[in-house]
């Protein structure tokens, strides 16, 4: 089972991935655009990587590998200003939102590449729906067991992500009544949810194979679990959240999520059980419709609370993690954010509430990732 | 007798409405044939509908009566090059400044093509270079409708549709220079030479300018309702585009002018959800029937010869300098060769044009036609068959449904 062999990694070093929205200045649905925009980007050099995505109205930036919130929110906007500048040639606008606020899904074109083809042929109109845009954060950890514990301790915390993050409001010309709407999305995949309680490397090598064995699954890819272990790279990948509608607010959460894995793996402040899980879907349906005015249900303490209450405490008992690892500063803009409702989903019915027009709301969200307002 | 009054009286009069009845049923149902049948462009359907049924066929449609027809084919010409006007962004042209380039030089090159294989074989040169400024342009209506139909997206189809509304501009504007000089060989006289087509281009400018701030004040009255602000649009086409008329101003720079000074002069982006969707279509078939009508369909080997060597020339003229300058523009060569083939359709608009000319010089008029109109018809059948290869093979074209 070489594949499956957990590459070590510096622990919780960090690492952001997000799908863009790639929109066309006439009317700011969504375009074709991915395969000219990632060959005239890759004519310049630039950091990270831009990589096409399943549909050709996406593309996904990457960065490298860091120790600190400040280089990784450096990176993250170096690759924004490339992409920026490759789009502007093509008379391309780029976004983030989880969702596009009103494309037609039947519009969609699958990306040439024959592992897309073969998605497309296997999920059918699912793929082509799964045309919604998310922000996966990788944390390093140096050791499979590590990266098992980080996986189902975090899952206590997959509501805090989701209503940070949340940007994808209005899906298909309507408002959803949701914060995040992508999630309904990916559940309707069948390997969706969260991954099966196994706490050693070496049980998950087992289960692994026993799923490979009824052919279910070829790699770890086929699992969208929102929060699963990345043995090739080392690392845990947290998969919750919508894209923000900013580079800034993607590094901000890539924050969050170093400083949380910190205080897990070293105060390891809760035994890992299924009871643990039990309030798990109940959480992150409150958090996707609710965001931050959501209910919490603390599984150790067996209470109810705002999600907003949760997040503050935790971001308390954060605090010498921070000092630590450098994020004070984006940890109190996040307090900042809870304090003032400000999460992108907010934002956006605002300003749709301004003019009424889901066009011009994507107008907005396109100037607000080059960072022009 | 007098008692059945109520009874119409034989032969039955019938009102100029029933042909356009006629031209519009007859082109769907044609064009639904092709669709289905040959998956080729519908267009072709409605031009052949347009033709078969028009006064150089069957004649079902005499002259008179396509006459008659004429104000909704301005109307459906006008909504054509408004859309068109206005999926055209001035702002990319700032952003990538070598699109410029390419547009002046494929137009250019089209010209200088065509204006010196005329020459060649003893073309007056003022019929030469009126024939080039023709071949400039790519058919608006062409470019539009197949990329609508195939729900085109991606470079190729943002790229031709820009070329297409910019070529369609230089090439009128190069023609009123051309009647300018026409005037000068036959009056002397300097003053008309410069006023002409100064009247016509500012003119034009100036009525699209107050057209374009009307129609978004409306915009912004209505209110974000997609239809309401659509047929208000269509309203407001229809009125700007008498006005040109009335005013002997160009149809095709005004309604062009307006489509694009609605765009940019539409900060709050009221116009954004503005879509023309059926009404438009409604428009396209009778526009791409009526041409029908007017194609001549007889003339002979040597028109034939002469058609052919004018659409090879501009052809290469134009993909010369797209596929030159691709990279520059930061296109791949294999979409810039597809550009090029899509920049192939000769405008709808070169008839008219051709038209307007015998109009005002009757013995202008004819020569140019013979010259021209045989490379018209070749490029109006194979035309949209040219931009559906080149949006589908590009991969701007949607799956089909």
């Amino acid at each position: 089972m070489e594949p499956l062999d957990f590459k070590q990694s510096a622990a919780l070093s960090i690492g952001i991935e997000l799908e863009l929205q790639l929109v066309e200045t006439f009317g700011c649905d969504l375009t074709h655009a991915a395969s000219d925009l990632i060959q005239l980007a890759e004519r310049r050099s630039h950091p990270g990587e831009i990589k096409p995505e399943i549909t050709e109205s996406m593309i996904e930036i990457a960065t490298g590998i860091h120790q600190t919130h400040a280089a990784l929110d450096a990176e993250l906007r170096a690759i924004r200003d490339a992409v920026s500048a490759a789009a502007e040639t093509l008379n391309v606008l780029v976004c983030g939102g989880g969702a596009h606020p009103f494309q037609n899904w039947t519009d969609r074109q699958i990306y040439d590449r024959p592992r897309f083809k073969h998605l497309s042929g296997l999920y059918g109109y699912l793929a082509k729906q799964f045309t919604v845009f998310g922000q996966h954060i990788h944390v390093g950890v140096p050791h499979g067991d590590d990266a098992l514990f980080l996986v189902h301790a975090m899952s206590r915390y997959v509501p805090h992500f989701v209503a940070l993050a949340a940007s994808s409001p209005y899906f298909q010309g309507a408002d959803t009544q949701f914060e995040s709407s992508r999630l309904n999305a990916v559940s309707a995949f069948p390997l969706s949810g969260r991954a099966p309680l196994v706490l050693r490397w070496s049980d998950f090598i087992e289960y692994f194979a026993k799923m490979q064995g009824l052919g279910i699954v070829e790699s770890m890819k086929d699992f969208y679990w929102d929060i699963r272990p990345k043995p090739e790279f080392g690392t845990v990948e947290i998969r919750v959240c919508d894209t923000p509608l900013t580079a800034e607010r993607a590094a901000v959460l890539a924050a969050y999520a170093q400083t949380l894995a910190r205080f897990l793996l070293i105060e390891r402040p809760f035994q890992l059980s299924e009871d643990l899980h039990l309030p798990y879907g109940y959480n992150r349906f409150q958090a996707c419709r609710f965001g931050l005015d959501g209910d919490f249900i603390d599984p150790l303490a067996q209470s109810h609370l705002p999600l907003r209450e949760d997040i503050m405490a935790t971001l308390e008992g954060l605090k010498p993690h921070a000092m630590e690892l450098e994020t004070e500063v984006p940890l109190a803009e996040l307090e900042v954010i809870v304090r003032d409702s400000s999460t992108d989903a907010r934002w956006m019915r605002s300003r749709y509430q301004l003019t009424g027009s889901l066009p011009d709301l994507v107008w907005q969200q396109c100037r607000k990732w080059r960072g022009d307002s | 007798m007098g008692e059945y009054l109520f009874l119409p009286s034989w032969p039955l009069q019938i009102p100029q409405l029933f042909w356009l009845g006629v031209v519009l049923l007859g082109a769907t149902l044609l064009g639904e044939l092709v669709d289905r049948l040959f998956r080729l462009p519908r267009i072709l359907g409605y031009v052949i509908a347009g033709a078969v049924l028009g006064p150089e066929a069957t004649g079902l449609l005499s002259v008179a009566e396509v006459r008659g027809l004429r104000p909704f084919f301005e109307v459906a010409m006008g909504i054509v090059l408004f859309e068109l006007g206005s999926r055209v962004d001035p702002g990319w042209l700032r952003r990538n400044p070598w699109l410029l380039v390419t547009s002046g030089l494929e137009s250019g090159l089209a010209f200088g093509a065509v204006f010196g294989i005329l020459l060649v074989v003893d073309t007056p040169p003022l019929v030469a270079a009126a024939a080039g400024a023709i071949a400039m342009a790519t058919s608006p209506a062409v470019v539009l409708t197949v990329s609508r139909e195939l729900r085109a997206q991606g470079q190729v189809t943002s790229r031709l549709q820009l070329l297409t509304a910019l070529n369609s501009v230089y090439s009128f504007v190069v023609f009123g220079i051309l009647f300018a000089w026409l005037h000068l060989a036959e009056h002397g006289s300097i003053g008309l030479v410069a006023l002409h087509p100064l009247y016509i281009v500012f003119g034009s400018a100036l009525l699209a300018f107050i057209s374009a701030k009307a129609l978004l004040a409306l915009l912004a009255r209505l209110g974000p309702r997609g239809d309401v602000q659509t047929i208000s649009a269509v309203g407001v086409v229809i009125v700007t585009v008498s006005v040109a008329m009335a005013l002997n101003l160009s149809v095709v720079m005004s309604m062009l002018g307006l489509g694009i000074l609605t765009r940019a002069l539409d900060r709050d982006r009221r116009f954004l959800a503005v879509s023309f969707g059926y009404v438009g279509q409604l428009f396209v078939i009778a526009l791409f029937a009526l041409t029908g009508t007017a194609l001549p369909l007889n003339f002979g080997a040597t028109a034939l010869a002469a058609g052919l060597g004018i659409a090879a020339a501009r052809a290469l003229g134009k993909s010369v300098a797209v596929v030159g300058l691709a990279r520059l523009s930061g296109l791949s060569y294999r979409k810039a060769s597809l550009l090029s083939v899509g920049l192939l359709p000769m405008s709808g608009v070169a008839v008219v044009m051709a038209h307007e000319a015998g109009a005002i010089w009757p013995q202008f008029g004819p020569q140019l036609g013979a010259v021209v109109l045989a490379a018209v018809l070749i490029l109006e059948l194979l035309g949209p068959l040219a931009v559906q290869f080149a949006l589908r093979r590009a991969g701007d074209a949607a799956d089909r449904r």
